[in-house]
């Protein structure tokens, strides 16, 4: 017969060999591999101060025949610590969720039973699928002052503990952060940024229950943040940019009436519009120019020649008049 | 309602829910810090769980969603109008009990008394604009036989009941935000009520 057998990390372990007599002669194995007799107290075998190396498969057989006698499969582990229970409402008002795990591992399986108490009112709380740990609640009610009191109690085959959370339904309610932040510079405007965001998506429904928003900003090369705290609407011009620098963005959202603020957004970097240095021809590049019936003039693609305000003419004849002084100015050379 | 709402009536609604909105918000703030006040001063454990208080009426409230504007602005009006009431009862106990020793207390309670009645009367003019009529206050007519008036409580069972209507009503001002939020919502064409939502 195969079984399982479960021992705390440090236990003394005696395994016997099936229904053979103490005295038996017999061959354990462990893992396929022969076990030294030293660790025989005549056909038991004597494991001391076992560790987590220890699991495995442990077989016993007859000393001649080479029948298997006895078989276990031996984990070793510990009964589990106080769990870590956290409870939060990022959908408010549809319900919260409740997530867990063990501040160490037990190695061997645990189970987990929640409960979910409001007032004298037992509660289900519905586990999800992914992540394992987890398990959801719809709220019945709203804008109650009884407390919920939710108890994780986890379980394995070594022993069992359990924790207590009890809190109000504002006091949990927390957003997950904005979502699509997005920065950009403002043409012309050396100082200002752009940014815009969207409501989480797990917020059911931001036109009754509206968000609001912390922005936090700083150029890279600075440790400090700049805040802002807005109470409506998905977007914001930084306009007290330093010149030139990049900046790193974040986001937070809030309920407008109650709970806390969530976590910062995925940050996004910016870098304010600058002016792009002109690559027109310069005095001193004309005169160089001195063998010209071949070279042409070919502004590089990138490159800005004409400020906006100082075109002249329009339409087709539309020039601005510094190109203009650079064609006069090869003509001149031509003549 | 069985006509769609003229546009001056809508215009009106908005601006009342708007007002509405911004009086609730302030009036919960002051709540909340004269609840922090009020367990101070009166010796009072933060996280002791006053029992449903009689006579305190609940913000909690199932299928929040589902409610038609009317009966939110009744159940509203309701709760404040009580809440006008027990509020007078605690600044009168609150005199008897320490004269001139905790003015700062007596007078942020006559100062949150006066906005829940003004939050009342806010209500009843949504009322007047929803063509319902104002329903007349318990108690108002003299000649009925209202139910005996309540035994006389001790000290600590002022205290206890303090705690309840100040956190109720710091609880109501949150849903009375939210109920205006919704009613200020365009109604439907059809003329149902606003706030009539799906069910969950």
């Amino acid at each position: 017969e195969s079984h399982t057998q479960y021992e705390r990390v440090g236990a003394d372990v005696t395994m016997k060999c099936g229904s053979m007599d103490w005295d038996a002669a017999v061959t354990w194995t462990a893992n396929g591999t022969d076990i030294d007799e030293s660790h025989l107290n005549g056909s038991y075998l004597v494991l001391k101060n076992v560790d987590l190396s220890q699991s495995g498969q442990y077989s016993c057989y007859e000393g001649s025949s080479w029948h298997l006698k006895y078989q276990t499969n031996l984990r070793v582990g510990m009964p589990p610590k106080e769990p870590v229970l956290m409870c939060r409402s990022n959908n408010y008002p549809k319900g919260f969720y409740c997530s867990w795990h063990l501040p160490t591992p037990t190695y061997i399986p645990n189970s987990f039973n929640i409960s979910v108490i409001h007032g004298t009112k037992d509660m289900v709380c519905e586990k999800d699928a992914v992540p394992k740990n987890r398990c959801h609640i719809r709220y019945l009610q709203l804008f109650s002052t009884v407390k919920y009191k939710v108890t994780l109690t986890v379980t394995n085959p070594l022993g069992k503990n359990f924790t207590t959370l009890t809190f109000d339904e504002f006091a949990i309610v927390k957003p997950d952060p904005p979502e699509s932040v997005v920065a950009k510079p403002v043409p012309n405007n050396p100082r200002r940024l752009e940014v815009s965001w969207q409501n989480p998506s797990s917020w059911p429904d931001p036109e009754s229950f509206p968000l609001k928003f912390f922005l936090r900003y700083r150029p890279l090369i600075l440790d400090q943040w700049q805040h802002v705290e807005l109470s409506d609407g998905t977007s914001h011009t930084i306009t007290d940019a330093y010149a030139g620098k990049e900046y790193i963005i974040q986001v937070a959202a809030k309920d407008n009436d109650i709970g806390t603020w969530s976590d910062w957004s995925v940050a996004v970097h910016a870098t304010p519009w600058t002016e792009e240095p002109k690559h027109l021809t310069t005095e001193a590049q004309i005169t160089e120019t001195t063998s010209a019936s071949t070279s042409s003039f070919m502004a590089p693609p990138t490159t800005k020649i004409c400020d906006k305000g100082a075109v002249v003419g329009s339409g087709a004849m539309a020039v601005c008049w510094t190109a203009g002084l650079v064609v006069a100015a090869y003509s001149v050379l031509f003549i | 309602m069985a006509a769609a709402e003229s546009p001056s009536a809508a215009l009106r609604r908005r601006d009342l829910c708007s007002r509405g909105i911004r009086l609730a918000g302030k009036m919960r703030a002051d709540v909340v810090d004269l609840l922090d006040a009020y367990v101070e001063q009166q010796g009072l454990d933060a996280s002791a769980s006053a029992a449903a208080v009689e006579g305190v009426p609940l913000a909690a409230v199932e299928r929040w969603d589902e409610q038609t504007g009317t009966q939110r602005l009744l159940e509203n009006l309701a709760a404040y109008r009580a809440f006008r009431t027990l509020l007078a009862q605690m600044l009168e106990e609150q005199r008897e009990q320490l004269g001139e020793a905790d003015a700062g207390l007596g007078r942020a309670l006559a100062a949150v008394l006066l906005q829940v009645s003004a939050f009342a009367y806010h209500l009843e003019e949504l009322l007047r604009l929803e063509s319902r009529g104002v329903p007349g206050e318990e108690g108002d007519e003299e000649e009925e036989d209202g139910p005996p008036p309540p035994p006389r409580l001790s000290l600590f069972e002022q205290k206890l009941r303090g705690l309840g209507v100040l956190r109720e009503l710091a609880q109501w001002a949150v849903r009375s935000v939210r109920d205006l939020r919704q009613l200020a919502k365009p109604s439907p064409a059809t003329g149902a009520a606003p706030g009539l939502a799906e069910s969950p």
